[in-house]
């Protein structure tokens, strides 16, 4: 249930309400815990909802009083005719449906010609058109790791872990799988550090069944705002960049970001050394760092293993 | 009015705005005629202030609220005796939600895609209650964040309806015929023809400030054939002018990265396999920050192998950061 914290807005109440009255025409009679449960609200809620509906009505408030009743648990209406049918769907919450069902169908394990398929061709015959595109464009293993989520199959997989540019041979239990920002996750026991940990999902290089299944557990998916940004103890760095630069950023946590016309100045957390290495590379000549100064030429170094890269390989060809 | 009073003994004078509201939706709903504000007063005896300005303002408030949870009221303003009154009524048709016919798997199917996604808002949630599926939310071994923004829905509407919409970008109007949405790597984009350039243009809808005015219905065609995936590339690396001469490069890639890059680009772009593991690949390039920052992001595990012209770029961007530092 819920936790709420002081009195429901009169909005929510009234919108409420006016899904209430319908459902409980259709029904007749419903017990209040049925009824708190499918609204998502106390049984205290649904009574005081139920009180002010027993008030409303129409002139001369007689005959089209909407007529409530509660009975040891049981909830007994006659609604008038006016409310019969639920309030139209609002463009927010048209959206949000069709979207939600856009965004199911490009999941693995999707069904194109299920049940959600059907479903949208009729959202869609009612709200109109079509014209809402969702692409996460998932990674190969996506499916496999996604399935192996659903049976609790564990998994031994190799993974390439970008701040210490090394690939490790891992074995984990895949408990869940999310796209956020972009890429594919996998949330999973990870029976190495013998904890849960994310793992993304284009970054396993490989992944085989073990054969083993484990029992299933519930888990909790990281907090979509925070979980990435790591822990206030690793180290930041303040960056002059180019504004028009500064969509090469956005994807990462930022502290930060005060723009000065052409000129920006950014607070990052920095996630390794390596990975400040590779954003400072992509950024170029017009990014200087001002603090630390243990990186204010880490740009310059890093240039040059690259450089060095491509004289070898040239004599190599 | 009011001559048998009903089993609960009623008092005006007690009812709290919301139920007012109530009351003022189901006359409004039931009414033939548009009724003025002096109408509806005197049909919810009492309920309203009797002191005229104190009146309007409760019932302006009503109203708004009632707009605001998506009640389209309608007003006119009269003509004849009653000649410049505004009088207001409900269309049922409007109001009422139209009959999906879902069936009760296609039901549970909307549930758990809705269960599927993460949002900031309950939207999706508040629309399924109309559809009569609430109750837990079911948990799902797969989930995504969908990023959401107050100019989704109006954009969407306007989508659908083929309605030309109005809002503000980097501090200039901008006027669009909306073609469709897209999400795409986190971000929700929206495509259409922009007035201003004459041209396909595409917006991120994080970035639009302020709220989304949306024209009348059917204000333009959308092109036939239109594919939104199409207009809008998946590889930041193909965007750009296609007229240039030079759009694929290939990148040789070291035996440590082969893998990741062959996941990530497909093996149909491997033209290359080495000995030491190592391999090359064909890529796009005609986006040339979007191909630099990939290539980049590789560090000193991928080199630009041809053509020239491209890998003397990248050998000069580099060039430029190592003397920035001296």
């Amino acid at each position: 249930m819920a936790v709420r914290r002081g009195p429901r807005p009169a909005p929510e109440r009234l919108r409420r309400l006016l899904v209430m009255l319908p459902w409980l025409m259709e029904r007749g009679e419903v017990s209040i815990t049925e009824m708190a449960e499918h609204f998502s609200l106390t049984s205290a809620e649904v009574v005081a909802d139920l009180e002010l509906a027993s008030m409303c009505g129409l002139p001369p408030f007689v005959d089209e009083m909407i007529d409530v009743f509660i009975d040891e648990g049981m909830v007994f209406t006659g609604v008038p005719r006016v409310f019969t049918r639920s309030l139209r769907l609002t463009a927010p919450e048209g959206f949000a449906l069709l979207t939600a069902g856009r965004a199911a169908m490009a999941m693995p394990g999707a069904e194109p010609d299920g049940a959600l398929g059907r479903a949208l061709d009729k959202l869609a015959a009612t709200l109109g058109g079509d014209g809402v595109v969702v692409d996460f464009g998932r990674p190969a293993l996506a499916d496999d790791v996604a399935a192996a989520a659903q049976a609790g199959a564990r998994m031994a997989i190799t993974y390439w872990t970008p701040s210490r540019d090394e690939a490790t041979e891992r074995e984990i239990s895949p408990r869940a799988v999310f796209a956020d920002r972009g890429h594919w996750y996998v949330l999973a026991d990870d029976h190495r550090s013998g904890s849960e940990r994310s793992f993304r999902i284009d970054r396993i290089l490989d992944a085989r069944p073990t054969g083993e299944i484990d029992p299933p557990r519930s888990v909790e998916l990281p907090d979509t705002e925070r979980w990435f940004a790591g822990d206030a103890d690793i180290d930041r760095v303040t960056l002059r960049m180019p504004t028009e630069l500064t969509w090469m950023i956005e994807r990462y946590p930022v502290d930060s970001l005060t723009a000065d016309g052409a000129t920006s100045i950014a607070v990052i957390p920095v996630l390794s050394e390596q990975w400040l290495e590779r954003l400072l590379l992509r950024l170029g000549e017009g990014t200087t760092v001002l603090q630390p100064e243990r990186w204010t030429s880490l740009a310059a170094s890093a240039a040059a293993e690259v450089l060095a890269a491509y004289a070898s390989v040239t004599r190599n060809s | 009015m009011g001559s048998v009073p009903p089993v609960v003994p009623y008092d005006p004078s007690m009812a709290e705005p919301l139920e007012r509201m109530t009351n003022l939706l189901a006359l409004l709903l039931e009414t033939k005629t548009p009724l003025t504000l002096q109408q509806i007063v005197g049909e919810l005896v009492g309920q309203y202030p009797v002191n005229a300005a104190a009146m309007r303002g409760a019932f302006e408030r009503d109203k708004s609220v009632l707009r605001e949870i998506g009640v389209p009221i309608e007003q006119q303003v009269l003509a004849g005796n009653q000649a410049g009154q505004t009088a207001y009524r409900i269309d049922r048709r409007r109001y009422e939600l139209a009959d999906l016919e879902l069936d009760d798997d296609e039901r549970r199917a909307l549930q758990l895609a809705v269960a599927a996604v993460r949002s900031d808002e309950s939207w999706g949630r508040d629309g399924l209650l109309k559809l009569g599926a609430g109750g837990e939310r079911p948990s799902r071994a797969v989930a995504a964040t969908v990023p959401t923004f107050e100019a989704l829905p109006p954009l969407r509407e306007a989508v659908a309806a083929k309605a030309t919409v109005g809002f503000t970008y980097r501090e200039n109007v901008r006027r669009l015929d909306p073609f469709g949405l897209l999400l795409r790597d986190g971000y929700w984009y929206v495509i259409g023809h922009d007035h201003l350039y004459g041209q396909v243009r595409t917006y991120r809808v994080d970035r639009i400030e302020g709220g989304v005015t949306v024209g009348v219905a059917d204000a333009f065609e959308r092109p036939s054939g239109f594919d939104i995936r199409t207009v809008f590339p998946s590889d930041p690396k193909l965007l750009g002018d296609a007229e240039q001469e030079v759009t694929r490069a290939i990148v040789r890639i070291d035996a440590a990265r082969a893998a990741l890059v062959a996941g990530e680009v497909g093996e149909s772009a491997v033209v290359r396999r080495c000995d030491d593991g190592s391999i090359e690949v064909e890529v796009p390039c005609v986006n040339r920050d979007a191909f630099r920052s990939w290539l980049l992001g590789l560090t000193d595990h991928a080199v630009v192998i041809s053509p020239a012209i491209v890998r003397d770029e990248v050998v000069a961007w580099l060039t430029a950061l190592t003397a920035g530092a001296i």
